[in-house]
């Protein structure tokens, strides 16, 4: 054996090593052969079989999703990932603008869309979607209403309809936290009687903190996606703040006796939307999909959704909704008339937009976040 | 008194093994949120996981992984330990320190200085970061398998194939490799197994590129259901086959020597 | 001692180059990075304090620094007043046939995924969780285990308890057995025996097994995070929210920083503990 041979050995070591894995590829590859990738950085399973699979099949497509929970951590997930890493971007409403501010996202035509379907007239020029030039960036797809969560076997309906229950001696080491600041500190702000609760002064910003960290003793723990869900679920959590019918709509479709309430303070509503990345390869499968997402179907999909159910924000979408799944229209009051419909509670005034924080910046929230938690 | 303390070996072992077998228990378990009592029997989590297309990429991204991760450090292993066997030199305690220093340091900071480093030299969220980080991470435990095996050789063996003419790379493949094989194969076997159940720093570097541990903590973030159980007892029963192979390795063709165990693979 | 010729270098060199690529380099790197600012969501490459400054400045810093050590250091006392009992055993009381079995069983949790494990956990824990149930039928509880201390040391210890029995046990069986039966000889209670011979005579591998156990909490997020419910946070919690949720990574390098200080600290007293004055040998 000369003395090449061994270094070539090394060498085949590694060769072999490669090929054998090579080799299982295409046994693996099989299910979705020769299917283009549409990538897709979203809120947990919004790119699940369920949202994604029957426009998976027609275009001969297969969603590559990266989950996140909170507008920071898609920041975040935008900031680690090499540009061009995703398609298709679904954000928080609020989040929309920074996408834009940083340039990350294309330009859409909005007559491709069918705004005058939309079933409020706020959704037709939602704030961040548009830019100051009245140039369309995110298209918005589903909406939902946080308020008090709570378990029905320890608190009425009447006992939740106000932030203040949070403080209940029943409820101490049991309020939970979705672990993202802007939905709970939301909340607190509501509660401190801010109008907006997201454009604060400083006073105002200060109490809010101070409330905050009075609530410290009642609190079990901050939970990510799927610990929010199990807490409420095993009753290890009586009340979580921060959240709504897209966990506990869940819970309850499950057999849990938990539910959310807008309280009388008002409640807070979450938007989300599609955006396209500048840098994707893929506009058009992409922008399939963006008008997918506002058709009857998509938007009965977004309703039904396996993963948290969010509302339908067209007509269209409302009106096959009660046609195929009168069950889920009901529960969630996606019915023309109910009283607790949720665009009635918008045209009420019970409802605001979450914000990204107007006078204090997104860093000082985090901050205190984080400070409250190790407090 | 021993009966009491076999009972209390018994009783920590029962701690050790009672979440593997609750896992074990749950994924056939029918209810969404596994809480007790157990509602049904049931093979969805199975049939959900074998009909997800996500499932098998992160299973393809792991064989990949772990397959080149166990190559890459065996052979990085096999080197250092055959340097520290042959060679003293200056410098050696430190050489030997870069390379065994990787288990001492916490994953979260490895996975936090790796995520920096490879998005500033332009290698993030690839397969191959992942690899690269593999390799460092499993490295040392090839070494110690390979270096326990190379105090076990007679030293005049080596000396005695040059005597009888043969090259420092003759002796290398005639000796010293047939004497390592069965270390080399017990820590591919190893290695190949650590590299597939590490989740922190593979979640930090995978970006899109996700192993199976990595969609694992997905779940557990995210759906949050008993597929996680059906997957972690897919991945035990996967590693466990790894360790056995390299276990029976160790016990059956190694001759141990009794009095030196402080490089005991573990 | 041979000269360096290209033999000695191919199994010299691979090393130093993979590890200075892909581990020393980004250890200095997060170092660096400890000091650079961020800027409108980008991260610029410069000597600033400011991370540093603010970081050290935190109240919720230090506090989560106090709580992770004083976890991670009860979990590794804990394991190793656990694991001395059960090491014990194994290394003078039974069969070798058993003890080659039990360490074997002691092995496999390595190779069983950890996350999974937790999650196990997690329902066992939980107050309609098994445990409690158990707990139930003889009128005790429920107690709170989940989102408290105890949850996340029941996770520390599922991490670290087979570790640390391990080492204790191949640690004992090194000692030289006749000092134990000269202290038997000598008329020594079990006990003393314990005290006077064992653990002075064991000191390096007890130290050690608890040191392991020391750094593999202290660098755990999944314990703290699912069984403790990030209520407090600890440290590696810290570095995930800086990442993952603040994109502050110069911020989370300042941890990554603090907690390398803290664990050579810590490494190097307890090796000068290990090996000072061994009473044996």
């Amino acid at each position: 054996m000369s003395d090449t041979k061994f270094v070539q050995t090394k060498r085949t070591f590694l060769k072999t090593g490669l090929a054998s894995v090579a080799l299982t590829t295409p046994f693996v590859n099989r299910a979705w052969a020769q299917t283009v990738e549409l990538t897709m950085l979203g809120w947990y399973g919004t790119a699940e079989p369920d949202m994604v699979g029957a426009f998976e099949e027609a275009n001969n497509v297969k969603f590559v999703p990266k989950y996140y929970a909170g507008g920071d951590n898609m920041l975040a997930a935008l900031a680690q990932n090499p540009p061009g890493t995703f398609d298709i971007i679904h954000t928080d409403a609020e989040y929309a603008k920074l996408l834009v501010a940083n340039d990350l996202v294309m330009e859409l035509d909005p007559n491709a869309y069918a705004f005058d379907d939309l079933l409020h007239d706020d959704f037709k020029s939602f704030a961040g979607h548009w830019d100051a030039g009245g140039k369309l960036y995110s298209l918005i797809t589903r909406f939902g209403h946080l308020g008090v969560s709570y378990n029905k076997d320890v608190l009425t309906a009447e006992e939740a309809a106000s932030y203040d229950i949070y403080w209940d001696k029943r409820l101490t080491g049991k309020v939970g936290h979705f672990d993202w600041h802007l939905p709970s500190l939301g909340q607190m702000s509501l509660l401190m009687g801010n109008a907006s609760p997201f454009d604060i002064g400083t006073d105002a910003w200060k109490a809010v903190q101070e409330k905050t960290l009075s609530l410290k003793p009642q609190v079990g723990g901050y939970f990510d996606f799927g610990g929010t869900f199990s807490g409420l679920k095993n009753g290890e959590m009586l009340a979580m703040v921060g959240i709504g019918d897209w966990v506990t709509g869940i819970l309850e479709r499950d057999g849990t006796p938990v539910a959310s309430v807008v309280p009388k303070e008002g409640g807070i509503q979450w938007t989300e939307s599609y955006s396209i990345a500048k840098t994707s390869t893929k506009t058009d499968l992409a922008l399939k999909y963006l008008a997918y997402t506002m058709s009857p179907e998509g938007q009965v999909k977004t309703a039904q959704m396996l993963g948290y159910p969010g509302h339908a924000v067209t007509k269209a979408g409302r009106a096959l909704l009660n046609e195929v799944d009168a069950a889920e229209a009901q529960r969630s009051h996606q019915v023309n008339g109910d009283p607790q419909d949720p665009i009635t509670l918008i045209n009420e005034g019970r409802i605001s937009y979450r914000d990204i924080p107007v006078q204090q910046s997104l860093e000082d929230w985090n901050d205190f976040w984080s400070e409250y938690k190790n407090s | 008194m021993t009966w009491f303390l076999r009972a209390y070996l018994l009783l920590v072992i029962g701690f050790i093994f009672l979440p593997i077998v609750v896992s074990l228990l749950f994924s056939f378990n029918s209810d969404r949120f596994p809480t007790l009592p157990f509602k049904a029997f049931t093979t969805v989590w199975y049939e959900t996981i074998f009909a997800d297309p996500d499932f098998w990429r992160a299973a393809r991204n792991s064989l990949v992984v772990s397959g080149c991760t166990c190559v890459l450090a065996t052979l990085l292993g096999f080197c250092t330990a055959y340097t520290d066997y042959r060679y003293s030199f200056r410098g050696k305690s430190l050489f030997l320190a870069i390379i065994l220093l990787p288990p001492t340091i916490p994953l979260i900071i490895i996975a936090l200085a790796m995520l920096a480093w490879f998005s500033r030299v332009g290698m993030s969220g690839q397969i191959v970061s992942i690899i690269a980080a593999h390799t460092v991470l499993t490295a040392p435990f090839a070494m110690a398998i390979i270096r326990l095996r190379l105090s076990q050789i007679d030293e005049s063996l080596e000396a005695a194939a040059w005597n009888l003419g043969a090259s420092e790379w003759m002796a290398m493949r005639n000796v010293i490799l047939p004497f390592c094989k069965p270390a080399i194969l017990s820590s591919l076997f190893l290695t190949a197994a650590v590299s597939f159940d590490e989740f922190t720093v593979a979640w930090f570097v995978s970006g899109l590129n996700k192993t199976l541990p990595v969609h694992v903590l997905e779940i557990v973030q995210g759906t949050i259901d008993p597929q996680v159980n059906a997957i972690g007892t897919l991945v035990f029963a996967i590693s466990i086959t790894l360790v056995a192979v390299s276990q029976a390795l160790i016990f059956f063709r190694l001759q141990r020597s009794a009095n030196r165990p402080t490089a005991a693979p573990t | 001692m041979r000269r360096l010729n290209l033999y000695a270098l191919t199994f010299r060199l691979p090393i130093i180059v993979w590890q200075a690529l892909f581990f020393i380099g980004p250890l200095i790197f997060v170092v660096a990075m400890s000091f650079f600012v961020v800027k409108n969501y980008r991260m610029v490459e410069t000597f600033e304090l400011e991370s540093w400054a603010k970081m050290v400045s935190r109240d919720y810093v230090w506090s989560a620094y106090r709580y992770t050590i004083l976890m991670a250091g009860g979990a590794a006392a804990l394991a190793t007043l656990l694991a001395f009992p059960a090491a014990w055993f194994l290394a003078f009381r039974c069969s070798a046939r058993t003890r080659q079995a039990a360490i074997l069983l002691l092995i496999i949790p390595f190779f069983t995924s950890y996350l999974v494990r937790t999650f196990s956990w997690y329902t066992l824990l939980a107050e309609a969780g098994v445990l409690n149930g158990a707990l139930g039928v003889l009128g005790l509880g429920p107690y709170k285990l989940l989102n408290t201390a105890i949850g996340t040391l029941t996770g520390y210890l599922t991490l670290v308890l087979p570790l640390v029995v391990i080492l204790q046990t191949v640690t004992m069986a090194n000692i030289d057995a006749r000092l134990i039966q000269a202290a038997r000889n000598l008329g020594c209670s079990p006990a003393r025996t314990i005290w006077t011979v064992i653990l002075p005579a064991g000191k390096t591998g007890f130290v050690i097994a608890a040191l392991f156990a020391f750094i593999l909490c202290f660098g755990d997020f999944v314990a703290p995070f699912y069984l403790g419910g990030s209520n407090p946070p600890t440290l590696p919690i810290l570095i995930i929210d800086t990442t993952k949720a603040g994109q502050q990574w110069p911020r989370a390098a300042v941890v990554a920083v603090m907690m390398m200080l803290t664990l050579f600290t810590i490494a190097f007293a307890a090796i000068m503990f290990a090996y000072r004055k061994r009473a044996s040998r």
